[in-house]
């Protein structure tokens, strides 16, 4: 346990060392890399960038300075809004994304571990086949194109939901009737786009680790004992098939992080995949990179999350 | 088999003394060609009766036909249907503006910049594939390297090595996508989209064969070499390499398809090439999105090129995951 956090930390240090090498050492000038060549920059302000973040400074020095900065999270201020700093709008927009993604996560685990479970429980069947179907169609989709399918038939063709934004236009959210009916209006569409374009993978896993479980001997024991197909299911096999499943969190969060950016783009849902694509555009670096490391920081600590949880339940671990 | 014997090496080469030679080649060279055509042949019956992965390897040589004959496919409709002429992906062949309706002329319509929406679907099929692959073997190549190295010699290498992995393992892909696509000099060009995607989806692979090659370095084949004083880099290009070989290929195929995913995404948030100069299913989408497609009723010009991209994902997952199930071990062993 003590060398998975080790190894966090290390990964998390090698995060930061990417996200410096990254923004500072790319070929050419660092002041052009941090202050993007754009005429309608002011060339004081190019002075004051290059002089608030040490730019001439050598580069050990600006590396030193650099990791407390990453460390107290702070990146800047932000290029297109030049008062605020990154990481303040960074989090506003989190919160957006955290509604989204979470009540996605919610339906995606619920549903794509069922699915997942019954298409195992009886390989090969007629339900199997067609969810494994399923399944590879949405896995082959990319999240963005069924996001616009989405807004064509549900906004433009039976105008059902609206297609873009969080809330209505112009409004912020309060704690009334009106607003949350409004909110939860915006989030169906996002919600739906990002559950069935990830799915894929959590019944895809689910599915393999499942029937990896089937074979083995203590199921066909707790059969032989007399138990009915859904004790042996409940109290032996889907247990032991969650294991992978906590493992593989890495690359499951990998595919939901792709699909909320994918999402967020397509609606125009003002969460931190919208705001990374959009300071691609208005080359914000500040934006970038504190948005870059937090989500890297948010996936690392999920990842050790999980990698402890698993030592807790499972003993193989353990004793390993 | 034995478990002493190396799978890929079969029967040895030697013992069939009355063999013909093939194209003039050694002795030993033309044995190890037969018993690879023989491998192919076994692998290949066992690939037939897989329905899904024949279904993907049919999806599949559409679309490669399609992408080679992309000329001769449009002239040909060109005169059966009777078109003035056959068009090109970059000719204007309707007023810049406004996209038009499917018609006899352009069966799937003109998109607002006045292209042929038939012509950029096929000829699209080109570099949607090629950044596939390319991209693929790029990554597939960083992968096994790291993690033949990484498995092999162990140690504090592997210690560094993993460390590395993991930072990118644990970064959500498409994050890190868009940083390097946004950071690297140079406009949007597909070198540089084939480069961002390489160098991100290696991680995957390096875990898996580092996985494989640490348990095939312990089999008694391995030890054997060794005692009869064979250098480690004989020992991993004659025995490790090729029996890691079969489940990176099969990987590799699964790989494509994330591949060509990854760049329609990465086209679509416009940092791709640019639609103007180089066509890719990705790219139209992008310019649909620019061109208000949605907002104009052209649906088929963003049904059109998404279709592709699922099928050909679909194809490629398809034969890849039929020759996982002829590869890999663990699966073989149900």
């Amino acid at each position: 346990m003590v060398r998975k956090i080790v190894n966090s930390v290390i990964t998390l240090f090698l995060v930061i060392i990417v996200n410096f090498v990254l923004f500072r050492m790319m070929p050419g000038n660092p002041v052009n890399v941090m202050v993007p060549s754009d005429p309608r920059i002011p060339s004081e302000y190019k002075e004051k960038i290059i002089a608030e973040y040490g730019l001439n400074d050598p580069m050990y020095v600006q590396f030193v300075r650099y990791i407390g900065d990453a460390l107290s999270f702070d990146f800047g201020n932000s290029f297109s809004n030049i008062n605020t700093p990154a990481m303040q709008i960074v989090l506003e927009n989190l919160k957006w994304t955290l509604l989204l993604a979470g009540s996605s996560s919610v339906l995606m685990i619920i549903i794509g571990v069922t699915i997942g479970v019954l298409s195992a429980w009886k390989r090969g069947g007629l339900f199997d086949t067609g969810s494994l179907t399923f399944s590879l169609f949405f896995y082959a989709m990319p999240t963005f194109w069924f996001a616009m399918m989405l807004v064509v038939f549900f906004s433009m063709e039976w105008k059902v939901f609206p297609p873009d934004s969080a809330l209505s236009y112009g409004t912020k959210f309060a704690f009334s009737v009106h607003s949350i009916v409004d909110l939860l209006r915006h989030l169906v569409l996002p919600v739906i786009s990002l559950t069935l374009g990830t799915i894929a993978e959590f019944v895809l896993i689910m599915r393999s680790s499942l029937v990896d479980v089937m074979t083995e001997e203590y199921i066909v024991t707790a059969r032989a004992k007399g138990l009915s197909e859904m004790q042996v299911l409940r109290g032996h096999a889907v247990p032991n098939a969650m294991m992978p499943m906590v493992a593989l969190i890495a690359i499951t969060l990998a595919f939901v992080v792709g699909g909320v950016f994918q999402t967020e783009y397509v609606f125009n849902y003002p969460g931190i995949g919208w705001l990374t694509i959009e300071a691609t555009y208005s080359l914000d670096y500040p934006i970038l990179q504190a948005a870059f490391f937090l989500i890297a920081v948010v996936v690392i600590i999920a990842n050790l999350i999980a990698d402890i949880t698993l030592i807790y339940i499972d003993p193989r671990v353990r004793l390993a | 088999m034995s478990i002493t014997e190396d799978p890929t090496r079969g029967e040895s080469v030697g013992d069939a003394p009355s063999s013909k030679r093939l194209l003039g080649l050694s002795e030993a060279t033309s044995g190890r060609l037969r018993l690879l055509v023989k491998k192919a042949r076994s692998t290949w019956k066992i690939f037939r009766a897989n329905r899904m992965g024949m279904a993907g390897l049919a999806l599949l040589l559409a679309f490669f036909m399609m992408a080679i004959f992309a000329g001769q496919i449009m002239w040909i409709l060109a005169h059966i249907a009777g078109w003035s002429s056959s068009y090109g992906p970059f000719d204007r062949v309707a007023v810049v503006g406004q996209g038009t309706a499917p018609s006899e002329q352009h069966w799937l319509g003109t998109d607002i910049w006045g292209y042929d929406i038939l012509a950029r679907t096929i000829y699209g099929s080109r570099v949607s594939l090629l950044v596939g692959l390319v991209a693929t073997a790029v990554s597939m190549g960083l992968g096994t390297a790291v993690g033949l190295f990484s498995g092999y010699w162990g140690g504090w290498k592997d210690e560094v090595l993993m460390r590395v992995t993991d930072v990118f393992l644990v970064l959500p892909w498409l994050v890190l996508m868009i940083v390097l696509a946004t950071l690297l000099p140079g406009g949007p060009s597909v070198t540089k989209v084939i480069f961002v995607i390489g160098i991100t989806g290696w991680s995957s692979t390096a875990r898996m064969v580092r996985a494989q090659v640490m348990s095939v370095k312990e089999r008694t084949f391995v030890e054997r070499a060794r005692a009869i004083g064979a250098a480690d880099y004989h020992i991993v290009r004659k025995h490790v390499f090729p029996n890691v070989f079969p489940l990176v290929f099969a990987n590799s195929i699964l790989t494509v398809a994330l591949s060509i995913l990854s760049e329609s995404t990465l086209s679509f948030i416009n940092l791709g090439p640019n639609p103007t100069q180089v066509v890719t299913w990705g790219n139209m989408l992008e310019d649909a999105v620019n061109g208000h497609a949605i907002l104009n009723g052209l649906y088929l010009w963003i049904i059109v090129p998404g279709m592709c991209i699922v099928l050909v994902v679909l194809g490629f997952t398809f034969v890849g995951y039929a020759l996982d199930e002829i590869f890999n071990p663990k699966l073989r062993r149900r």
